[in-house]
Order: structure tokens, then sequence, then C-alpha cells
């Protein structure tokens, strides 16, 4: 029993990180090349993530003078490792999670943070001025946006207790039980559309993309909390974005689009397995187009107060009104129902 | 096995650490194939400054306040606002203090 889950727990482990790590590139590849052929440039090669992280493993690893050597070297690994453990609670591919039982919604929420933290620690480590900036923008904006996407966690949990549900925070019950298919009206499907919304606007400031990039700021501090890193410690830095789409997206998937196709087509066995896969890439890659490629093309970067203010007033507002919506979707409902 | 659960929630430790001490591992290896050199003591190891000249590090450390700038700024009416009642004024406090307290018997006693 205890053999089994450990071998369980290695083989997970490896695969996952190959797949997290394959297609965090793979997506990186096409928003880099979709963003180009949308601004009329032809842009990189889909591959060329997988050459940058190859070639910056030939590059130096220099550690500035200023530097904390142990820290600065330790946490991009540390922030890499927190966001492939993520990906084993999450439903993959149409499959179940790998570890369902393990953690919930609450707690991938918190492991969310590592990552995010692991570039501020990396970027007050590095003894640069640009980078401490950087680090302290990071940390503002990770006060910012976690007040709508708590909103957003607690009205579809909230939604589900309604329902009788016990464990309303696991991924198994919230992808066996969509959004849409809970709402009893008009004003529920409003308040979910509204989060959705807001949970897209949240996804590229958790990916420190452009408009929400203001920690890393090429233009500004050259590069922020990374302008120090380089060699194969960027190189994870590199990885950890890769990953944290696949993750970001997936989370997406899972809270507000966790249908298969092949229950739709009546598939079974093998088909079943792979039609459900492809749909599930598909799914992610719309989710990186929508929240993070059409964005950070149509969008300048926003200064750091702007970003506070944009997560604090108007999409905290907006997440509010979508609770409010969703709680009286079923009252408003119940009330013309006695009528 | 191991998990702890607080009604609604649950988590468990265990598995966590396995799988975060398998992907240090795996990862530990693969950042190994990277290369660890570089010329140590020379420019390459002064910090990035656009060109200027790198000072003493107390000269070029940023406040810690500085992490505030965001919110200070974009909601200025609300902390302009606050600051004002920041009197200093031991009276004043207390004032508040005998307000709130009256504030919360009386929507104690109404519900």
């Amino acid at each position: 029993m205890l053999s089994e889950l450990i071998l369980r727990i290695i083989l997970g482990t490896l695969s996952v990180a190959a797949f997290g790590v394959f297609f965090g590139l793979l997506y990186k590849g096409i928003d880099r090349k979709l963003s180009a052929h949308m601004q009329g440039r032809i842009g990189p090669p889909i591959r060329q993530p997988f050459r940058d992280v190859a070639k910056l493993f030939e590059k130096e690893n220099i550690i500035p003078d200023h530097a904390i050597p142990w820290v600065f070297n330790f946490i991009p690994l540390v922030g890499l490792v927190a966001t492939i453990s993520i990906l084993l609670y999450l439903p993959l591919g149409g499959f179940p999670p790998l570890f369902s039982s393990g953690a919930d919604l609450i707690v991938v929420l918190y492991l969310l943070i590592i990552p995010s933290l692991a570039l501020v620690i990396g970027g007050f480590s590095s003894g640069s001025p640009y980078a401490i900036v950087g680090a302290q923008r990071e940390m503002a904006t990770m006060i910012a946006y976690e007040f709508p996407l708590a909103i957003l966690i607690i009205t579809i949990a909230w939604n589900l207790l309604q329902k009788g549900v016990t464990s309303a925070f696991s991924f198994s019950t919230i992808a066996s039980m969509p959004v849409w298919n809970q709402v009893t009206g008009p004003l529920g499907f409003i308040g979910f559309a509204i989060l959705l919304v807001v949970l897209m606007l949240v996804t590229p400031a958790e990916l420190s993309k452009i408009p929400f990039d203001s920690p890393e700021a090429e233009t500004e501090i050259a590069g922020g909390l990374l302008v120090e890193y380089s060699g194969r410690n960027l190189a994870m830095f590199y990885l950890i974005d890769g990953v944290k789409t696949v993750v970001m997206a997936s989370i997406v998937v899972t809270l507000f689009f966790p249908y298969n196709l092949s229950a739709f087509l009546g598939l079974g066995s093998y088909e079943a397995m792979i039609i459900d896969i492809v749909f599930y890439l598909f799914k992610i890659f719309l989710v990186i187009l929508f929240s993070v490629t059409l964005i950070r093309v149509a969008i300048a970067r926003l200064k750091i107060d702007q970003i506070v203010y944009t997560y604090w007033i108007p999409l905290t507002l907006a997440s509010l009104i979508g609770l409010i919506l969703v709680m009286w979707d079923g009252v408003i409902m119940n009330i013309f129902s006695f009528t | 096995m191991f998990t702890l659960e607080s009604g609604s929630g649950f988590w468990n430790p265990l598995i966590w650490i396995l799988i975060i001490f398998i992907a240090f591992l795996l990862f530990y290896g693969i950042r190994g194939f990277g290369k660890s050199l570089y010329k140590k003591g020379t420019e390459q190891t002064k910090a990035f400054l656009s060109g200027n000249k790198e000072a003493a590090p107390e000269e070029m450390h940023v406040k810690a306040s500085n992490l505030y700038w965001g919110f200070t700024v974009s909601m200025s009416s609300l902390y302009s606002r606050l600051r004002k009642m920041h009197t200093g004024n031991v009276s004043d406090y207390l004032l508040w203090f005998i307000i709130v307290l009256a504030i919360l018997f009386l929507v104690i006693g109404v519900i």
C-alpha cells in the first residue's frame, strides 16, 4: 500500500514535470509567435523557448558581488518545484487529479504564492536596486490581486455548499459539478460570467505579463527582479514562467470549463482519452490566447499604483457584484416559483 | 492517511513533501547540466545600473516603505482622511473607541 503510494508519487511527479515543462515552453512559443503576427512581425519559431532554455544552460551563471549566494542559487529551484507540485493536484487532460485527496483549492492558492515569493526573495537577494524595486512591486501586485481572487474562490465554493456538497473546495468536486450547470437563472449566469472575466484578468498578473509586468518592466528597470539572474538560474525562472502558465490555465479550465468531449460524442476507451487530452490542450490554448496573448498585445504596461487600483477597486467591486448575483440567483428564482 | 481535515478543506502535507523532494532531486539534477562558472571579481559581478557607477550598498538602499507606494498613491484620498484622523491625541483615540463600542452595542442589541 505504502510502496504503491510512493511509486505513484515518483512516477506522477516525473511525468507531470515533463508534461508541465514541455507544454509550458510550447505554449510560450505559440504565444510569442501569435503576438508577433498580431504586431505585424514574423516572430521567433515556436520551438524558440526550448532553444532559449538550452542556450541559458550554456551561459555563465553569474552571482553578483552584493548577492546572498545560497539564497540567490536556491530560490529559483524552490519556485520551480512548488509550481510543478501544483500540477499534481489539478485535473489534467480530462483526467481526475493524480492526488485529488492530497490538497484542495485553498492549498493550491497558497502554493501559487510560492513561485511569486521565490521571485521576490530572489530579487531581494540580488543586491541590486533595480531587483529590489521589482521585488517590492511584485509584492504589491500579489497583495492587490489576491483580494478579487479570494472572493471568486469563495463564491464558487459557497455555491457548491448551497447544493449540499460537503467537499466544496475539492478539485474533483468542482470538476464534476461545472458552475454553469449549477445556476438556476440569468442572475447566476451573469454573476459567474463576471467572475470568469475577473479570473481572466487575474491570470496575467499571476504570470507577470503585460499590462501587469511592472515588477519586471524591461524598458524601465531592466528586468527588475530578474536583472541580475543569468545562465541556469535564469533558465529555472524561465521554466517557472512556462509551467505556471499551464497551471493558471488549468485552474481556469477546472473552475469554469471542466467539460470533456468524449461524453458528448459517446466515445469510450482510448478514443475518449485522446479526444479529451486534445480538447483539454485546446481549452488551455484558448485561455492563454484570451488572458495573456490578446491582452499583452492590446494594452500598454500599467504603473504599480494603476495595478493596485485596478485590482482593489474595479475588479474587487466586479467580483463582489458577481458574488451577490450568484447569491441572489436561487433566491430570485424561488420567489418567481412561489408567485 | 495523515490528511489534515478542517471540515470543508483538506491537505496531506506528507504527500506534498514527497512530491517536493522528488521534483527537487529531478530539477537539481537538470540544473547540474548548466554551466556553473563565471568570472569572479570582474565587471561581470557588479550590479547592472544602466551604465551608472555602482555606489556602496547603504547608499543604493531602497526603503522598505517604498513597497506601499502603489497603495498610498492609488488610494490617496482614503489615506489623507486616515492621516487626519491620526492626530496623536489620546483623547481623540478614546473618543473613537467609545463611538465604535457604542455602535457595536447598538448592533448587538438590535440583532
